[in-house]
Formats: structure tokens, C-alpha cells, sequence
């Protein structure tokens, strides 16, 4: 009995120290739930979208012989841990030069079908937006405006075509992104945010794509956005259904992938405390608006502190649009080798 | 009857326990006053209406009575303030002025200090605890908002190795206790509860039967008195009228399929947060999990639940025995344990 009563004490005092919080100001629950959402929200984007792009990218890409696609996805791999390696030693000294790094070799933008190019990049949050802020002052939406326009150039120098949902600072629906990505006839779809997660428990990036969900975490969180997009869970079950009674999830899955094992394998080097939280699919309503294959990237984790640090360095954010590149490229490729082989 | 009555001059306190639901909200006070009312707020439409109705706002009852002349809101719907929804708010405002109106006492008039634990969904409080705090604070004194499932925990003493699932109207609400006040990761949220079986139970019957013609009243009122999961006892027969006329339906599969709804995502959900504790608190929390909300009265839910307990080595489930005030006695009871020095810090 003491010690129940030793317990209650302390609840209680926790209970109104967390209420006293709220009254300061200090609103860590609230900045963490908001930009959780968020960020699973794109990053259902990006999975779905990603993949569709990725899928319509091999088809695009069949003429190519296989023995280049080999060499691109090495070079893929490899690239990420020769960057890797002066951004950790330099510990905080940003190393502006991108040209020293390795990237995939580039593609002659004659052997790629016109039809079969177009990624829509949608860069999170913006204008009133911010995102989630670094304790610095650093806002989610200034980074993934930049990496988008460091993933576009990437892209665009391969010999594909780029949409950006936003290419300045400005705010804008969600619906209104998934609208445009239809307009430009995408073939694929990527989200890009930034994560917030509590100190104590350090998680990774992880990728999601459009689709059921068994982890109720996500279910939440997807439960949550569904609200907001005006569906309800019945309506988007009956959505989904339809959704993915074609191949769209499995490219999803597949685009979602190779997108984070590229950005694991790069920022492991970087940041050895970054966790993989892999793959997932999840049930949101807005990446049903996109008619290809989407996917949502959490690319980095603000609330830790030593990837807030790095984020706020030109060569990082290069390091994770690069690792976006070789995701979407050697995705592309497998694809287009599959499609050879299998026929 | 107060904690400080009778000291001349000095403020009474009257502490109270508020549980703020997306169907029913209901509060219980220090005074021993206790009462619930359905989570409805309506606004007249229009001059005529107000004029008609002769009051600025209903509450409860009195709103669905007369919803046809109101703009009528359920402020906590799925579990949340609707974004930017300025009357959302202010529902929420009217609805715990009312509550608080129903306990405080003539005698205590305006020398009376209210001191309130109010409890609301788990989603709620994650995303809206600025909104909600904003909206509450200047009708009592002091205020201290915890989630709901928290509430129902503290007032049934179940702190340590414990887990509650409240299955309401619009939320089935899922804590962990580990001996501390929940962080967000010992809480989950589904937007799955007993509104969702309506939903289900509406939609099967309606397409079953297209001839007759069902509310959404008959539907949820036929799953209050009928619903289960698991095996039927008898068949439940339910009456809905064809062009006019009385027309006996028998609902005992639909019934079963729609209750049944629920079960992956709260077993699931319920196995996932077990999984979290620590794997030596694991088989404790397993034996001392609670099911709350007006969702738990479905026959055979507690039973399922605990049946597929037995996949992740075994449990037990309780079904508390008065839903409808325990999140609200909970509130009471924290707010009675809280020091006089810490209601002073949450004054507003
Ligand atoms: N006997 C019953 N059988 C099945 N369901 C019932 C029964 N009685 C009440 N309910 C359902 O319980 C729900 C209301 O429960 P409760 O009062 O716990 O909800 P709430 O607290 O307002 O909602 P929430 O917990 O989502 O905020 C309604 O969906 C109602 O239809
Ligand atoms: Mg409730
Ligand atoms: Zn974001």
C-alpha cells in the first residue's frame, strides 16, 4: 500500500508538471504529434508516388543493356560511403564541393523514352508551414525544399523529368500536391520530410507507401490524416480496396525499398545511431489522390541532435538527395532488368 | 459538504472530475453530485429558431431533441477538435459549463473555487492540448486535463502492470501504466469504436434489406440492446418499417459481423503495446488488462479479447462494471489527490 500510494504521488506530480507545460509553453507533445503525422502523411506520399515512377521508369528503360545497370547500382552504392566518410571526420565542417563524390553514371537521356521519365518530387511543408523546427531555428521545410532542388538536379542531369509540387516557399495543400502530380502525368510520386521524435527514443527514417497498415502506431497516425481528408475509415477502406487491386503496391513496396535501403546505407555512415525503421505501408487518404505509384521518405530524424547538426550542412543535405537518386535509379533498373529477363 | 466548507469567509472548493467524450460526457463532483449528457451542442440556426428556442445554446438532450433548428456538434467527434474549427472549441466550452453547472450547489454560489480534472480522447490531448486548454481554462479556477484512459487507470488504482482499453463512441483509447504518468508511447488512438459498428451495422443491413428503411437511431439503439461477438444467444429479430408497414428483420449475423469489426485492430493494437513493456512486466500487464467505454458492454467482448490473449502466452480481462463515470470518478479522484499547492500553479 505505500508503495501505491509512493506511485500515485508521483503520477500525480507528473501529471500536473505536464499540464504546467502546456500552460509555459513547452510543447513538445504538440510539436512532436504534429510533424509525426505529417511526416507519415509524406511519407505515404512519397512511397506511392516513388514506386509508380520507379515502375514506369523500367518500362521506359527496357532498351538499356543489363550490364549498365549493374554498373549504375554499384556506383550507386558506392557513392554514399565515399561521401560518407569526410562528412563524419569533418564533424560539423561542412564540405561545400559535391564534385568529389561518386554518383551514378549518368544515363544517355536519348536511350529513355520520352513517356517514361517524369518524377514529381514534393518537397514537405512550406510558406506558413514550417514543419518541424531544429532546436536551432532550422525549419523542416526550408531542408526538403533544398534537397528536392539537389535531387532534381540529380535527376534532371540523368535524363529525367522533374515536377516539383513547390519550388519556393510557399504554402500548399496537400490535396492541391497530389492534384498537380496528376496533372504533369507523373510516373512516380516522392515526399520528402523530415522526422521529430522524441530524444529519449532515437529512431531512423524509414518509407512508406500507400496500403493497409499491421502496426497500430501507424494506424493512428493514418487514422488521424484520414480525419482531415474527410474520408472515413470506412469510405478509405473501400478506396483502398480499389486502389490496390492493381500492381501499383507491390512497385510501391519494391520503389519504397530501394529508396531506404539507399538512404540507410548512407546515413549509417554518417550518423551510426540512426535506426532502420524499414519499409511500411500505411492507409492515407491523401496518397490515394495520386494516380502513380507514391511514396512518403522521412530522410532524417531533427530531433536528434547530431542529425539536426548535419542537416544544417550543404554536403549532408547532398548526401540524402544523392541516396534519394541512387534509391529511385537503381530501382528503375532492377525493374528494367526484371523486365528484360521475365519479359 | 466541501473539503474547506464551513471556514467562514474563506472560498469553498468543490472539486470536480470531468470526462469529456465524443458520445457521452459525463461528470462526477466532490459534493457527490454525478451526472452524464450526450456530447451534443447546438446553436440555433437562425433568429427564428433562436426566438422559438429561447436560448443561445443547447446541451445534450435538449440539442438532439431540436436538431433540426441548430447547428449541431459533437465537438470531440473522432477524437478531435476539427482544425481551425472555432466552434469546435467553443462547443467544448459549452459543454463542461453546462457539466459544471449540473454539480456546482445554490448554497456554494459565486464564494466557490472549482478545481477540475478533465479528461478527454487520447488523440485529443496529443493534438489538441493548446486548443483544449485555451478553450477550458477561464471556467474554473484551476484545470488539469489528462487523457481519458489515464483517468479510468487512476481512478480504478490500476497504475502499476496495467492496461486499459476504452472502447467508446469514437475512439478506442489504449494506455499503458508502468508506475509513471503515460508518455505518448504507452497511449494509442484508433478512430474504430462503437460509432464505426453503427457505421458496419447500417451499411449491412441497408444493403441487405434496401426495401425497408432504417435510421441510424434504430441502428445504434438495436446494437445497445443486441450486439456481441463471438457465439449468438438467441436470434435478434428487430422491426423497421417497409413503405409504411412494421416488417420483422432477423440482424444476428449482421450483428456478429459488425461488432466483430473491431476486433483485429483492437486486439492487434492491445497485443502491439503489450509487446512494448518490459518483458518481465509482460505477463503482469497481460493479467490486468481493463476494458472501459460504453463499447465494452458488448456481450463477449471481454471474453474474445482475452481468448486472443492466449496466442502471446495468456491473460485476464476485466470489464469494469460502470462505464459510463469511471473516467469521470478517475478525474475526481486525481483531482482530490492533487496538493493544494499544485491546484495554486494550474490556477488560470
Ligand atoms: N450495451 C451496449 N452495447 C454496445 N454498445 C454500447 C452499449 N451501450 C453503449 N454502447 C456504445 O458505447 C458508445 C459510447 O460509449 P462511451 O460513453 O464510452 O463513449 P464516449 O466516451 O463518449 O466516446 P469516446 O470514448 O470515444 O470519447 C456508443 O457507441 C454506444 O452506442
Ligand atoms: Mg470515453
Ligand atoms: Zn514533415
Amino acid at each position: 500500500m505505500a508503495s501505491l500510494s509512493r506511485i500515485k504521488r508521483q503520477i500525480v506530480r507528473q501529471a500536473v508538471d505536464e499540464n504546467l507545460d502546456t500552460i509555459n509553453g513547452v510543447l513538445p507533445g504538440i510539436r512532436n504529434d504534429r510533424s509525426r503525422s505529417e511526416i507519415t502523411l509524406l511519407s505515404v506520399f512519397f512511397y506511392v508516388a516513388l514506386p509508380a515512377a520507379v515502375f514506369a521508369l523500367s518500362y521506359i528503360l527496357s532498351p538499356m543493356a543489363v550490364g549498365e545497370a549493374t554498373d549504375s547500382r554499384l556506383a550507386a552504392t558506392r557513392a554514399p560511403v565515399r561521401r560518407a566518410e569526410p562528412v563524419v571526420a569533418e564533424a560539423g565542417v561542412p564540405a561545400e564541393s559535391t564534385t568529389t563524390y561518386a554518383s551514378p553514371r549518368p544515363l544517355d537521356p536519348a536511350v529513355m523514352p520520352l513517356t517514361l521519365r517524369r518524377v514529381v518530387l514534393d518537397p514537405g511543408h512550406g510558406g506558413s508551414n514550417l514543419g518541424t523546427v531544429a532546436p536551432g531555428g532550422l525549419p523542416e521545410k526550408v531542408i526538403t525544399l533544398d534537397i528536392a532542388d539537389r535531387l532534381r538536379q540529380l535527376l534532371e542531369d540523368h535524363g529525367y523529368d522533374v515536377v516539383m509540387t513547390r519550388e519556393t516557399d510557399e504554402s500548399k495543400s496537400l490535396k492541391k500536391r497530389g492534384d498537380m502530380a496528376n496533372e504533369a502525368e507523373g510516373d512516380i510520386f516522392l515526399s520528402i520530410h523530415v522526422n521529430w521524435i522524441e530524444l529519449q527514443e532515437i529512431r531512423g527514417i524509414e518509407t512508406f507507401y500507400l496500403g493497409p497498415t499491421d502496426d497500430p502506431y501507424v494506424t493512428e497516425l493514418a487514422a488521424t490524416e484520414n480525419q482531415g481528408s474527410g474520408y472515413s475509415l470506412a469510405d478509405f477502406r473501400g478506396i483502398l480496396e480499389r486502389v490496390y487491386a492493381d500492381v501499383r503496391q507491390k512497385e510501391s513496396r519494391e520503389l519504397a525499398t530501394a529508396v531506404q535501403s539507399a538512404l540507410f546505407d548512407s546515413l549509417t555512415k554518417v550518423n551510426p545511431t540512426v535506426r532502420n525503421r524499414g519499409v511500411k505501408s500505411a492507409p492515407f487518404g491523401v496518397l490515394v489522390r495520386t494516380e502513380m505509384p507514391a511514396i512518403l521518405a522521412e530522410v532524417s530524424c531533427l530531433s536528434n541532435a547530431l542529425e539536426a547538426r548535419l542537416l544544417a550542412m550543404p554536403s549532408y543535405r547532398q548526401l540524402l538527395a544523392e541516396a534519394l537518386f541512387s534509391g529511385i535509379d537503381s530501382y528503375a533498373r532492377e525493374l528494367n532488368q526484371a523486365y528484360q529477363i521475365g519479359g | 459538504m466541501t473539503e474547506d466548507g464551513g471556514k467562514s469567509g474563506k472560498p469553498r472548493v468543490l472539486t470536480v472530475g470531468v470526462d469529456l467524450g465524443t458520445s457521452r460526457s459525463a461528470v462526477s463532483a466532490s459534493n457527490g453530485e454525478r451526472h452524464v449528457i450526450d456530447s451534443y451542442v447546438g446553436w440555433p440556426v437562425d433568429m427564428v429558431a433562436r426566438k422559438v428556442l429561447k436560448k443561445k445554446v443547447l446541451i445534450g438532450d435538449d440539442a438532439v431533441e431540436n436538431r433540426v433548428m441548430l447547428d449541431l456538434r459533437r465537438p470531440l467527434e473522432k477524437g478531435l477538435i476539427r482544425e481551425g474549427s472555432e466552434r469546435d472549441a467553443e462547443a467544448v466550452q459549452e459543454l463542461l459549463s453546462h457539466l459544471l453547472s449540473l454539480v456546482k450547489t445554490d448554497e456554494d454560489g459565486d464564494n466557490q473555487k472549482v478545481r477540475a480534472v478533465v479528461g478527454v480522447p487520447a488523440e485529443a490531448l496529443r493534438v489538441n492540448k493548446q486548443q483544449l486548454r485555451n478553450a477550458m481554462e477561464g471556467l474554473v479556477d484551476s484545470l488539469m486535463i489528462v487523457s481519458e484512459p489515464f483517468a479510468v487507470a487512476y481512478g480504478l488504482e490500476a497504475l502499476l502492470h496495467a492496461l486499459v482499453v476504452d472502447i467508446g463512441a469514437g475512439t478506442s483509447d489504449f494506455c499503458v501504466m508502468n508506475g509513471r504518468y503515460p508518455t505518448d508511447d504507452d497511449q494509442r488512438t484508433l478512430t474504430m469504436a462503437g460509432d464505426y459498428i453503427d457505421e458496419q451495422l447500417f451499411d449491412l443491413v441497408t444493403s441487405k434489406h434496401s426495401e425497408a428503411t432504417f435510421s441510424r437511431h434504430m441502428i445504434r439503439e438495436w446494437k445497445e440492446q443486441h450486439s456481441y461477438v463471438g457465439e449468438a444467444k438467441d436470434p435478434i429479430v428487430v422491426s423497421a418499417p417497409v413503405q409504411g408497414k412494421p416488417t420483422d428483420f432477423d440482424i444476428t449475423e449482421e450483428m456478429k459481423v459488425a461488432c466483430e469489426s473491431l476486433l483485429p485492430s483492437v486486439t492487434e493494437t492491445m497485443i502491439d503495446l503489450v509487446a512494448r513493456v518490459e518483458p518481465e512486466y509482460q505477463a503482469k500487464v497481460r493479467s490486468n488488462v481493463i476494458l472501459s467505454g460504453g463499447s465494452c458492454l458488448i456481450r463477449g467482448m471481454g471474453q474474445v479479447l482475452q481468448e486472443a490473449l492466449k496466442d502471446v502466452g495468456g491473460g485476464q480481462v476485466r470489464v469494469v462494471k460502470d462505464p459510463v463515470f469511471v473516467g469521470s470518478d478517475g478525474g475526481l479522484a486525481l483531482a482530490k489527490d492533487a496538493p493544494a499547492s499544485d491546484w495554486e500553479k494550474l490556477s488560470s
